[in-house]
């Protein structure tokens, strides 16, 4: 029951990296990969402001901005020196990590004993139902912590989805996902494209910093090396969600990229339980996006083969 | 009014495949005239309102519009005033939206892009009712992804869009000639009948002999780069689709004579 709440909430808190990445990758057609230097961003400068005794709330929200800053950084190397997207993110990505130690100030950042996000719902929730540290939920004994960041990351990741939709329908929205459609017509439109990608990455990566932060708050560290392979893995949640939702309509593509998410770390928790060596996580996440990738042309192929197949009979 | 003077692009300069695909062009269009632009491929016809747009800088010269300098203006700035519908009918709609969403865009032209709701009640009355006047009953199909009407379809969307706020300047780059002859014939008209109607400012290339006979006050034929002939005013409207290609034709045999070959004759026989 533990290692499915760990699971679930592991999820969520990931969902904001997969809606970056969704944002920069699939409205944007922007392979963004600043992603794996944003998170680590996100929750150093989270880390170092909560061990300075800074309010968890505020930690939290400055690591957002700090990835905002990030993509701004990718934005402009793509958008003012017109340097491809991949090469803008791998420069900014391999500069972030030097940024990161120097921020930490040494690797990891150890959170347990300090004022966290976590340790603040605990208490919140603790407090309203009085004394025991366990809450009972269908009949399961669970910690008031999990409970606690649980109940309210998914109330965030609800909420961020919902502003994100909403946000998506506006004039500026709409015009940042016709950017990525078709940017020649913006243009035309009179709309300065550059500059809607430089918002886009903007939300895209402080998304992706914000889910760092509550992801080094939950597992009650911060390392430099946790950003690896989260390009991967957001990648992984958004199509996974594609093939849940089965819709290019936004609301839809939004939910089933928080869905894909949880289910991504689901299928890895259960994956890891029943055996699988850690260190194959990220090979077998990489395997899975090129499955993903390449499985529709593979289907239309086989669907060709047997079509003309039958033409011939 | 339009005024381009003396303007020049090139192509991969100091380089073995340089082309001067632009030089020294002058032109004038009058506020609320129509002008056809017309020539071989290559004579620079395409590029000359692309520089208009401001895809590309141009080397020298100036462009001025309704007596706004736009030379060192990015395409995004000119196009605040400039319509435009391209030859591709895929290039001017974006498909992954929908029909409503794609005009909502265009109405916000010239407009702050903020955070009100791109698309209320009132825009898609508004929307719904210019459909209407296409009569191809595309207001029926308000929230249908464009990408899955036809190219008449979105080339007719396309230049609603790119005239629904009247601009000071429409450029069509032969808008026409990527359609099925019935939908070109449909398109031909919507033009005819919108421009018209807003007396709006309009240069547009050409391919089609009669549709140059027909519609417009001026043709403008170029050819490598340079404008050869400008015809306006009676001659225009007595121009015929064979006069054009006796042009055609004679301009043709030039291009057979080396230039050094034409300058021994001319010195020798003139």
């Amino acid at each position: 029951m533990n290692l499915l709440l760990s699971a679930l909430t592991i999820g969520l808190i990931l969902s904001l990296l997969a809606l970056g990445v969704y944002i920069s990758f699939r409205i944007f057609d922007f392979a963004d990969i600043t992603a794996d230097g944003s998170i680590t961003l996100g929750a150093a400068v989270a880390a170092v402001l909560i061990t300075h005794h800074v309010h968890p709330l505020w930690a939290t929200l400055a690591g957002a901005l700090s990835g905002g800053f990030a993509g701004a950084a990718t934005a402009l190397l793509h958008v003012r020196f017109r340097i491809h997207p991949l090469l803008s993110g791998i420069l900014v990505m391999t500069a972030l990590y030097s940024m990161n130690l120097h921020i930490m100030g040494r690797s990891n950042i150890p959170l347990i004993s300090e004022r966290t996000l976590a340790s603040v719902a605990e208490q919140w929730i603790g407090t309203c139902r009085g004394g025991s540290p366990f809450i009972n939920f269908l009949g399961w004994e669970i910690p008031i912590r999990d409970a606690a960041m649980l109940a309210a990351m998914f109330g965030m990741i609800t909420l961020a989805g919902i502003v994100l939709d909403l946000f998506f329908r506006t004039h500026l929205g709409t015009a940042m996902r016709a950017t990525g459609d078709n940017a020649q017509m913006m243009r035309a439109l009179g709309v300065d494209t550059g500059r809607m990608i430089i918002i886009g990455l903007i939300i895209s990566n402080s998304l992706i910093a914000l889910s760092g932060a509550l992801l080094a708050q939950y597992q009650g560290f911060t390392d430099v090396q946790m950003g690896i392979g989260m390009v991967v893995w957001g990648l992984a949640s958004v199509i996974m969600g594609e093939s849940l939702v089965r819709s290019r309509q936004l609301g839809l593509a939004i939910m089933g990229a928080i869905m894909g998410s949880v289910l991504f770390r689901l299928l890895v928790a259960i994956a890891l339980r029943w055996g699988l060596n850690p260190n194959d996580l990220k090979l077998i996440t990489a395997l899975f996006v090129f499955a993903a990738l390449t499985s529709p042309r593979l289907l239309a192929w086989i669907e060709k083969r047997r079509r003309a197949a039958k033409q011939l009979n | 009014m339009l005024d381009i003077k003396n303007i020049s692009v090139t192509f991969s300069p100091g380089l073995p495949n340089e082309l001067k695909a632009l030089r020294c062009v002058t032109l004038q269009i009058p506020e609320g005239s129509f002008a056809i632009v017309i020539g071989t491929n290559g004579s620079g016809k395409s590029t000359l309102l692309n520089a208009i747009a401001g895809v590309f800088p141009v080397d020298e010269g100036c462009i001025r519009l309704g007596g706004t300098d736009l030379t060192r203006r990015p395409e995004h700035w000119r196009a605040l005033r400039i319509g435009r519908v391209f030859q591709n009918p895929f290039s001017g709609t974006a498909p992954n939206m929908t029909v409503a969403e794609n005009l909502a865009l265009a109405a916000q032209r010239g407009r702050a892009r903020g955070l009100g709701l791109a698309l209320n009640r009132q825009t898609r009355n508004l929307i719904r009712n210019r459909l209407e006047n296409l009569k191809m009953g595309l207001e029926n199909r308000l929230d249908t992804p464009i990408g899955s009407l036809s190219g008449g379809q979105r080339q007719a969307i396309t230049l609603l869009m790119a005239t629904w706020n009247k601009p000071s300047l429409l450029l069509l780059d032969e808008h026409t000639a990527a359609l099925d002859p019935q939908s070109a014939a449909q398109i031909v008209q919507l033009t005819n009948e919108i421009v018209q109607h807003n007396q709006i400012t309009t240069l547009m290339v050409s391919h089609s002999m009669a549709q140059v006979a027909a519609f417009g006050s001026r043709v403008v034929m170029m050819h490598q780069g340079e404008i050869i002939h400008d015809v306006s005013g009676p001659s225009k409207q007595r121009l015929r689709a064979e006069d054009l290609l006796a042009i055609f034709e004679e301009v043709r045999r030039g291009d057979q004579l080396d230039p050094s070959a034409a300058e021994l004759l001319r010195q020798r026989y003139v």
